[in-house]
């Protein structure tokens, strides 16, 4: 299954992610990105990956297949 | 400012210093104290049935998202990003999870918690520079519902909604409530008209005088059964609580036929007749008097009425409710809103409609009588010969104070309240009384809030803690709003 992960270190808590995809993304106290889930189904990918491009400095990906 | 307490004085004898109706520091003092306190209506649950859905809503140049959020609770949040105050949504009306200012980018859930701070730790050092946690939209002071009819007050003591509907209640029931349903809203059409937003507001509160002079066009081309002098005056006028408006005498017949005599279907009036109490049954069922036009102080109508949409001696009701929202002391933009009964069958809904744009609405042909009027009135108020005017706003007394028509006994009338039947302007003066109460009383001085520091009241609606640390779930297909 599809892996969704996330490079803490990058983001920085514009939440567009959230935003595009809230079943998916969240933003914790800190303002850092917290993956709801990480195994994605193939049939939301197209949905999470279009979160994941939205991300501005680019910490967020899916992989695999 | 001019001291304003002759004109007060004189409103509340019935006289009206003619330049309330366009002056700008009246409307200065509207602002701060009677729109800064009121209960105001912004937008019905119908409009947001769905997580998610909103509309965006002004009182005077205050926006607010009326929105839904994703557990279903409705919220009215000021429409101002805490950043820099930018408005966070653009859009008039729509569907969306969260709300990003278009401006820097933050973004806000639709419960109005913030979620999105770029650069929260390069730029202000986390939190020890900016409180991020707790912030969130500022919400309206106050928040209350009544037969899914969402109002707000900017006065965060105001009293309950329900205290200052008060028995007006037992009226708007007959718009908003003739099934366990509710009504449903088509629109608003939103326009501007040149005039004073006061002029509307008491035209429908009580104005039953103007109807066969100024409409006399709609009745001469066969449009409207009703509207004939001799059967004005034999309506009832009726003010209860915050709100007052007038009815027609209907002929003889029970309940069941006075309804249909308005062009309900029986399955309708059943209806009608389980949702309301026996009382309100009985001032049409009994009394023979049938609701038209009414107003909610300050600045809320609402209309009812039969036209004949055929060539027929059929009639179609229609429900309008209508805001008069100042834009100045000269201006008002129009909201109206199409509203029936959610449980009517399809094809009354559509004729309903069809009986409510030929009347009411941007192109309704009463509404194209009313404004004209109003326009030329405020138009002259503007000068100084209007400054020497005072209006007798006394019809329905002589000048010793003597009722020319005696108040309806509750054997004559079952409402709450006081209603007289013929012409006389009691709910003008019932309104006017209201906007004089609010403007001789200062308003304190609002609390302010200060965004992302320790100080004062930063979380401006505290949640219990600890909520705000999981993250959640929101479900459905939310989309966002961006500018």
């Amino acid at each position: 299954m599809p892996e969704l992960t996330a490079d803490l270190g990058a983001c920085q808590g514009y939440a567009n992610c959230v935003v595009a995809a809230p079943d998916t993304y969240d933003i914790d106290d800190d303002g850092l990105v917290v993956l709801v889930r990480t195994e994605i189904p193939e049939e939301d990918r197209a949905r999470v990956e279009e979160a994941a491009r939205s991300c501005p400095v680019s910490a967020l990906k899916v992989d695999g297949k | 400012m001019t001291d304003q307490t002759a004109v007060l004085r004189d409103v509340r004898r019935g006289m009206i210093p003619a330049h309330i109706y366009n002056d700008s520091e009246t409307f200065a003092l509207e602002k701060e104290r009677l729109f800064g306190r009121a209960w105001l209506f912004v937008a019905h649950e119908s409009e947001i049935p769905a997580p998610g859905d909103y509309v965006v809503r002004r009182v005077l140049e205050d926006s607010f998202i009326v929105t839904r959020d994703e557990s279903g609770e409705i919220r009215a949040h000021f429409n101002m990003c805490l950043h820099r105050g930018m408005q966070v949504c653009r859009a008039e009306m729509g569907n969306a999870s969260h709300f990003r200012c278009p401006y820097h980018g933050w973004s806000y859930r639709n419960d109005g918690r913030i979620v999105g701070l770029p650069f929260h730790q390069d730029a202000y050092g986390g939190e020890a520079g900016f409180r991020r946690k707790g912030q969130r939209l500022l919400p309206a002071p106050n928040l209350a519902t009544y037969n899914g009819m969402i109002f707000i007050s900017l006065d965060p003591d105001a009293p309950p909604l329900e205290d200052f509907l008060g028995d007006f209640r037992f009226y708007l029931d007959y718009y908003t409530r003739q099934s366990p349903s509710g009504i449903e809203l088509r629109g608003p059409q939103r326009w501007r008209i040149k005039a004073n937003w006061k002029i509307g507001a008491e035209n429908f509160a009580g104005d039953m005088y103007h109807t066969p002079q100024t409409h006399t066009s709609v009745v001469e081309i066969g449009l409207f059964r009703e509207p004939k002098a001799e059967k004005r005056k034999d309506g009832a006028t009726y003010w209860a609580g915050n709100g007052g408006g007038t009815t027609y005498k209907l002929p003889p017949g029970d309940l069941d036929e006075r309804l249909r005599y308005v062009g309900y279907p029986q399955e309708m009036i059943d209806r009608m007749k389980a949702a309301w109490s026996p009382q309100q049954s009985q001032v049409i069922g009994r009394d023979g008097f049938m609701i038209s036009a009414a107003s909610l102080f300050p600045n809320l109508s609402l209309v009812h009425n039969w036209p004949r949409v055929a060539d027929s001696e059929a009639v179609l009701p229609f429900i309008s409710i209508r805001q008069w929202q100042p834009i100045s002391e000269n201006e008002t933009e129009v909201l109206s809103w199409f509203a029936v009964d959610a449980e009517a069958p399809e094809e009354f809904k559509a004729l309903s409609y069809k009986a409510y744009l030929m009347c009411f609405g941007s192109t309704g042909m009463f509404e194209q009588d009313d404004v004209e009027n109003w326009v030329s009135l405020t138009n002259t108020a503007a000068g100084s010969m209007a400054r020497r005017l005072l209006l007798n706003s006394r019809m329905g007394l002589l000048e010793d104070g003597v009722q020319v028509s005696p108040t309806l006994t509750p054997d004559e009338f079952a409402g709450p309240g006081t209603a007289r039947t013929g012409y006389s302007e009691y709910n003008q003066r019932e309104l006017l009384n209201r906007w004089a109460d609010h403007l001789e009383r200062p308003q304190p001085r609002a609390a302010t809030v200060e965004v992302g520091t320790g100080h004062g009241p930063d979380s401006c609606d505290a949640e219990p803690a600890g909520t705000d640390t999981a993250p959640r779930r929101s479900e459905g297909d939310p989309k966002e709003t961006r500018s």
